[in-house]
Order: C-alpha cells, then sequence, then structure tokens
C-alpha cells in the first residue's frame, strides 16, 4: 500500500513483549488512518465498561496515509484511548515529529497496554522495541525528562509526561518533543497508570512512497498557492500564532472572562497577539513539515519556553483574572513542564475560584483571582496532588464542583472544561460543543469558520436555524483531517476537494470530497457508539446552566434544544440520540449497535 | 463610510464587473485601512464586512481582511491614493491576455486614461509579487491590469477608483468587439498612435 507502511505494532508493557500486525487494508480503507483507526482499533480491543486506567486500556498512537508526505502540515498523528477524565472515547492530535518517526521507522502505529513493573522508558525503532528503566528520569518534569532522553538529537522523538502524569493527574497531558501536546482528556494520567515515563522513536528520516508522485506535485502546487493567498495561514497565523484570536474574538464579544461570568474585552489589548510578537517572541517554530509556522518560542524576564496558544492565554489569563501577558505565559511554561492541559487547568481553576467566593469552597489555593503567584502555586498543588484542594482539583472542574454541591460551577461538557469560545455569541459553537465525541472541546468541529473568520464562508453567528446541518459538515471534515493526518488549521484555506486529491496521489485509492466526508462521519458514528456502549446518552450532550440562562452582554443565551434536535434528525439519529440501523448500514456500521 | 462600500460594492456588481464574490475595495484612512472582508458578497456589504486593519502592518484584523490586503497595503505605500477598487472586469481580463498593454481606441478611455499597463504574474492572488507589480503600476498610472484576473484602481475615493475601472471596462469591450467586426477602423483623434507611449 501506498502511503501506508502496512505495519502496525503492538506492544505489551506488562510482558514486556511486542508484536508487529499486518495493517487491516479494510479498516485503512473505512477509516483512513490516525484518529478513525484509532476509533475502529479501540472499539476492537477495549472491552465495555474499561477502567481507563487499567492495564488492558489501549493507548493508540496512529498516523495517517499523509504523515510524513509532502503534503503540508502533514507532521501530525493521533493518540487514542478511553479519557479517565471524560469516560468518552478520547483522541487527541498532536505536531511535532513523532508521527513522522514512527512511521519512518517502519510502522503505521504504536498499539500500547499492560503496565510495566517499574517506571520503564520504551525505544522504538526499525528492529522493534526496547524496554529501559526509567528510574533515573522518574519524578523530573518534561524539560529535564526530554533532554535527558533526546541528547539533542533529531533523529529521535521523545513523548514523556510530567510529574502529574506520574501521580496520575486526570488533566495530564503527554508532552512530544518537549513542546507539543497531547494534551486534553488526561491521557498522561493513562501513561502514568502504566508505568511509562516516555517513548522514544527513532526514526530514519525516509518518507512513505506515493503513488501518484505526478499528480500529487501538481496537487501540492494548487495547495501551497491557496496557503499562501490565505490571509489567515499566511499570514494571520504565522505573524501572531493562535492568539491572533484574542483580537479576533475579544473584541467582538466571543472571550469570556472569569468562569464565562464576564466578557474579556477589556483584557484584550493586554494580552493580544500583536503584544505576544512584540514583546516575547523569540522565534516563529512549527510542526514537521508545516508552512504556516503557527508555534511560538517565547521569552520573559525569567525564562524561555514555547507557547502560549490562544486557548492557553484565555484559560489562564482572562479565565482567571489575569491581564499580565509575562504571567500568562510563565503559568503557561509551568503547565508544560509539569505535564498538564492548561484548558482543563484554567477551567478547573475558574471553577475553584468562583465556588470560592461564594464561600462553598474553603481553600487558601481557590483564593487566587488575579495573582498569577497564587495561581502558580494553585497549578503545583494541582500537579502534586498535595493537600485536600490539590487532591481534588486534579480530577478536574466537575469532580470539584460536584464536592461543593454545586456543579453547575463546572464550565465543562462530558466532564472536559469549556475551551475560549463563549457560545452564547456563536449559537453553531455552542451546538459543537454539546455534542462534541470527548467532551467540551472546539477542535470536533469548530465554528469559528463559519461564525467568526467567514471560511469558507460567513453565516450570522446569532442565527440557530441551518447551524446543525453546517456543524456536521465541520465534524466530518475534522475526523477526516485527524485521520489523514494533517493539521485542522490548512482548513481555514483548503477544502476537502483538495484533501481528497492528496489522498488519492498519495495512496492510489480514488477518493472524492464527497467520500472522505463520507468516512469522517462514519468516524463520527463510530465514537459515538463507543460513548453509547459506555453508557453516554442524549442527556450527556447538554452544556452548562449557565451557557443556557445567563445572557452574555448581548442579551443572548445558547438556544440549544431546537438545534439539538435538527441535528439529531439531520444526522439520522433518534431523538434518543442513538444512530439508526440504516445510518450504520449506510456507513458500513451494521451490527456493532448490538455490541452497544 | 459604510454607505459609501456598499453603494460603490452594489454598482460594481450590477455593472458585471465581478462574480458573486469577486473584488475588493479599500479606503485609507490616516494609519489604518479600511477593506472588505474576505469572501463578502460585494454586491450586498454589511457592516461587518467591512474590516480595520493597520496601514503598514499586520495586525490579528487581517485574518478577516481580503485576501487581496497585501497589494492594497502596497499600493498605500507607493502611491498618494486614498481609495482603491479591485474587480474582476470580463472584457478587460480578456483584453489583457491579448495585450501587454491595453490602449483604448475610443474616446473616453483615450481621454480619461489614455493606457493601462498589464502585469503577469504567475500567482494572481494576494502574493507579494502582484503586490510589487501593481503598487510600481499605480505609480505612473490611475489603473492597471494583472494578466487574466483584473484591473487595480485608486482614486481620491471609492467612487473615483470605480470609475477608472469602469472606464477601462468599456475600453476593452470596444477593443474586443473590434476584434470581433475585423473591419478596419477609422481614427478620429489627433495623435490617435501616440497613446501608447503614455
Amino acid at each position: 500500500m501506498h502511503g501506508y507502511i502496512g505495519r502496525m505494532l503492538f506492544v505489551d508493557l506488562g510482558e514486556r513483549s511486542s508484536r508487529v500486525e499486518t495493517l487491516d487494508e479494510g479498516y485503512a480503507r473505512s477509516f483512513i488512518g490516525g484518529r478513525g483507526l484509532g476509533a475502529r482499533l479501540l472499539w476492537d480491543l477495549a472491552p465495555t465498561g474499561m477502567d481507563p486506567l487499567a492495564p488492558e486500556a489501549p493507548l493508540i498512537f496512529a498516523t495517517g496515509p499523509l504523515t510524513g508526505t509532502k503534503a503540508p502540515t502533514s507532521g501530525r498523528f493521533s493518540l487514542t484511548g478511553r479519557s479517565p477524565l471524560t469516560r468518552t472515547v478520547l483522541d487527541t492530535n498532536c505536531g511535532g515529529s513523532l508521527g513522522v518517526r514512527l512511521k519512518s521507522a517502519g510502522y503505521d502505529g504504536l498499539v500500547i497496554t499492560g503496565s510495566a513493573d517499574q517506571i520503564t522508558t520504551l525505544h522504538v525503532d526499525a528492529q522493534g522495541v526496547r524496554f529501559e528503566s526509567a528510574l533515573d528520569i522518574a519524578g523530573l518534569e518534561v524539560a529535564a525528562a526530554t533532554a535527558a532522553l533526546d541528547g539533542g538529537s533529531r533523529a529521535a522523538s521523545v513523548a514523556v509526561i510530567g510529574s502529574a502524569g506520574e501521580r496520575g493527574v486526570l488533566l495530564a497531558t503527554i508532552m512530544v518533543d518537549g513542546k507539543r501536546a497531547l494534551g486534553r482528556g488526561g491521557m498522561g494520567a493513562v501513561m502514568g497508570s502504566k508505568n511509562l515515563k516516555a517513548i522514544v522513536v527513532h526514526g530514519t528520516g525516509e518518507r512513505p512512497g506515493v503513488a501518484r508522485p505526478e499528480d500529487l506535485d501538481f496537487f501540492l502546487y494548487e495547495v501551497k498557492k491557496q496557503l499562501a493567498a490565505n490571509p489567515v495561514t499566511s499570514t494571520a497565523l504565522p505573524a501572531f500564532g493562535t492568539a491572533m484570536l484574542v483580537g479576533v474574538l475579544g473584541k467582538r464579544g466571543l472571550m469570556p472572562a472569569m468562569n464565562y461570568r464576564e466578557s474579556a474585552g477589556e483584557y484584550v489589548d493586554a494580552l493580544c497577539g500583536e503584544r505576544l510578537a512584540d514583546e516575547f517572541l523569540v522565534r516563529r517554530g512549527g510542526c514537521w513539515g508545516c508552512p504556516i509556522q503557527c508555534g511560538r518560542q517565547t521569552k520573559t524576564a525569567h525564562g524561555v519556553g514555547h507557547g502560549p496558544e490562544y486557548e492557553t492565554i484565555w484559560a489562564l489569563g482572562p479565565n482567571l483574572g489575569i491581564s499580565d501577558l509575562s504571567a500568562v505565559i510563565e503559568l503557561n511554561y509551568l503547565c508544560n513542564d509539569l505535564g498538564l492541559d492548561t484548558i482543563s487547568v484554567g477551567g478547573t481553576l475558574a471553577a475553584a475560584i468562583e465556588l470560592a467566593q461564594e464561600g462553598l469552597l474553603d481553600s487558601a489555593e481557590a483564593r487566587c483571582v488575579g495573582d498569577p503567584p497564587a495561581v502558580a502555586r494553585a497549578i503545583r498543588a494541582m500537579a502534586a496532588r498535595e493537600g485536600a484542594f490539590g487532591d481534588l482539583a486534579s480530577r478536574g472542574s466537575r469532580a470539584l464542583a460536584e464536592s461543593c454541591g454545586r456543579s453547575e460551577a463546572a464550565m465543562q461538557v462530558k466532564g472536559l472544561e469549556l475551551p475560549a469560545y463563549d457560545p452564547r455569541g456563536m449559537q453553531g459553537q455552542g451546538l459543537g460543543y454539546a455534542t462534541s465525541n470527548r467532551g467540551g472541546c472546539h477542535l470536533r468541529g469548530n465554528m469559528v469558520g463559519f461564525e467568526v473568520l467567514g471560511t469558507p464562508k460567513l453565516v450570522d453567528r446569532a442565527a440557530t436555524g441551518g447551524k446543525a446541518g453546517l456543524l456536521i459538515v465541520a465534524q466530518h471534515l475534522g475526523a477526516a483531517l485527524d485521520s489523514l493526518s494533517l493539521c485542522k488549521f490548512s482548513s481555514f484555506a483548503l477544502s476537502e476537494e483538495y484533501y481528497a486529491r492528496l489522498y488519492s496521489a498519495v495512496t492510489g485509492f480514488d477518493l472524492s470530497g464527497q467520500d472522505l466526508l463520507l468516512a469522517g462521519e462514519r468516524i463520527w458514528n463510530l465514537e459515538r457508539l463507543y460513548n453509547i456502549r459506555e453508557g453516554f446518552t442524549a442527556a450527556d450532550d447538554t452544556l452548562p446552566t449557565r451557557l443556557l440562562s445567563e445572557p452574555n452582554d448581548e442579551g443572548a443565551v445558547v438556544d440549544l434544544a431546537p438545534m439539538l434536535a435538527e441535528y439529531y434528525r439531520f444526522r439520522g439519529w433518534g431523538a434518543d440520540g442513538v444512530p439508526a440501523s440504516r445510518k450504520l448500514d449506510q456507513l458500513g456500521l451494521a451490527g456493532l449497535e448490538g455490541d452497544s | 463610510m459604510y454607505e459609501q462600500f456598499r453603494d460603490i460594492g452594489r454598482d460594481i456588481y450590477l455593472a458585471g464587473l465581478i462574480s458573486s464574490h469577486g473584488g475588493n475595495m479599500s479606503v485609507r484612512v490616516g494609519d489604518r485601512i479600511l477593506i472588505t472582508r474576505r469572501g463578502s458578497m460585494m454586491g450586498r456589504l454589511g457592516p461587518g464586512d467591512i474590516v480595520e486593519t493597520a496601514l503598514d502592518r499586520d495586525d490579528s484584523e487581517v485574518a478577516l481582511a481580503s485576501t487581496e490586503i497585501i497589494v492594497h497595503r502596497a499600493i498605500y505605500a507607493a502611491t498618494n491614493g486614498l481609495a482603491i477598487v479591485h474587480t474582476h472586469s470580463p472584457n478587460t481580463i480578456l483584453r489583457s491576455m491579448i495585450d501587454d498593454e491595453i490602449v483604448p481606441i475610443e474616446s473616453e478611455g483615450s481621454y480619461l486614461l489614455r493606457k493601462a499597463p498589464v502585469f503577469s504574474v504567475a500567482q494572481t492572488a494576494g502574493s507579494k509579487d502582484v503586490a510589487d507589480a501593481v503598487s510600481a503600476g499605480l505609480k505612473g498610472y490611475k489603473v492597471v491590469c494583472l494578466r487574466g484576473h483584473g484591473p487595480f484602481a485608486i482614486g481620491t475615493v471609492l467612487e473615483e477608483a470605480f470609475q477608472w475601472i469602469s472606464s477601462l471596462e468599456m475600453s476593452c469591450t470596444i477593443l474586443n468587439l473590434a476584434d470581433q467586426v475585423g473591419r478596419p477602423l477609422k481614427e478620429f483623434r489627433e495623435h490617435g498612435d501616440e497613446y501608447g507611449k503614455w
């Protein structure tokens, strides 16, 4: 097969064994790779009711057919498993070079199960795997552990957890190459539960074969032309990173503050991407093979590091009442080094602040509003699960708020803390949060293109009619991109017809844009079936009460019910949110519902 | 200001000088630019379709601005224009694929424009090559044309830039009709064969 290696590596940490299996071509064609392949393997491998932190819980690292090719933004891969934070299916997509190295080492994917009897580093190369003791790096944070493992080598890619992951913090990330995060849903805790401190992948640098190189060259010419002409991909993201959204959203009342109790307009000038570029940027950077270069290496008076992204600026800035950009950057460095998801950390602390202000939480760590040193202390307590607050907050905002008897204070969906788009001003985004298969997330079908940036076309962000149909397409395209695996930022300039042509040229499997979206729909429905199998229902497709009942500055709340009813109907699901048999037949998923 | 954008945009669309989502316009106001939103419909512009961004540097609003923002900035840097109109005028585009410079043969075009240069650039939308060529051309002419893409014009206000675009389209329509007729034309101007020297 072109584009694919055709080999999957399976590792059992408990048995200290590994085996290579041939990639199922049917799975590759139906689920593409990356996130889609991960969803299918999770369905097959994970027993119903599996504890996400149990040894049998799989960590499925999967590349896509475009990973490592000349396609722009193709240095990506996916990690799929069951989230210990949300208990949903969880895929998380990452840049850096690990995916490229895994493929050039001779594997389309790496599936890890079992639990090592002592903390371990897993080395992967073309010859197979090596299990090495990680006792010498146990307890080290991300930067130190990464440096100890890669030794400055550019031939290896390193995925590590910090102390948060080792301690089972449910907000823990896996950090790749010291600067890219498998960020959401607590997969760092899953890695920690397996006594797996790090994965080091030694690749050869060889590119995968291409079925139709001449076609690919022409399609790449057209793709690069589009990326170069689009101001988002050619100018705004390279110049300001995702922090460009501070201005774009903040000026339009779409960036919330203080746990969604306020609007963050007053924070824009202090925290905008322009300031980040002028005063803190050291150099731009990007993932392997990416012309957009949205990554930021930054410096403050106290250090150098990577970030922040827009979501982080918001989560550790306006969400906590902080307008000092230097302090926000340093809090970002701290989270990166401890191995913590900045969005969930910010969301959890924002809930803690609100609960403390209401007298429902008696904790010194929660009295940190607008106080960066106090926020840093609270973050360290969470990472260490130190004291009553640290232990409770390490389980996320939902657990924290429920323990205080006021679950509404947690701005989350299905247990995942919400990101930085206030859906009261973007109705479609609200529907996206409610229906995301991994919980409150903007990356499963981001409506910012339709509702703010005008990509591909601008629609009325205050309207509810028609949003379900647009969101469904966005969710399918997102699933397809995560499976190819390409960066979603490319979709600000490109549509499915470009991606389908790239896929066809690389693999030799002819695929239309419609076929690609159909594969995305298949993946989305399979993820939905997994969640249903694990007990999720339509009642979980909702939003925090605040967004449904407390108006924003424009007097709007999310009018979720009619959008959700349309969404189910347009998807061919029942009113109970369960995919109908006819839909599953159409998607080639017939029979799976019987397992759910 | 919004009303000017709305009215000129509507006129441009009704004149058939753009497709549904083609073309763009901007106005320089001091150190700022007001420019049409990327993907907006010039025939039905709303207040949200006018984006304000910096004249000489990128800011976050550039994410919403017309793809041609780089060209508009270069034009303002190189000329004294205060307004820019860019369209995809069909007869002008056709003529630009025949001639290396467009020299009107009828009265209005000869009087107002005399000549419009044509520039050929491989990447015709939003590139630095386009910005360099068009801004250099507009130092000496009111309107210039990108081969296969369309004209850019400058003015003190949007209406003036629109006028040059409209006149050029009329001139190109006549040139194309003359080609179709294929008959010798009688010269009525003094120095009629010298407009190409302009």
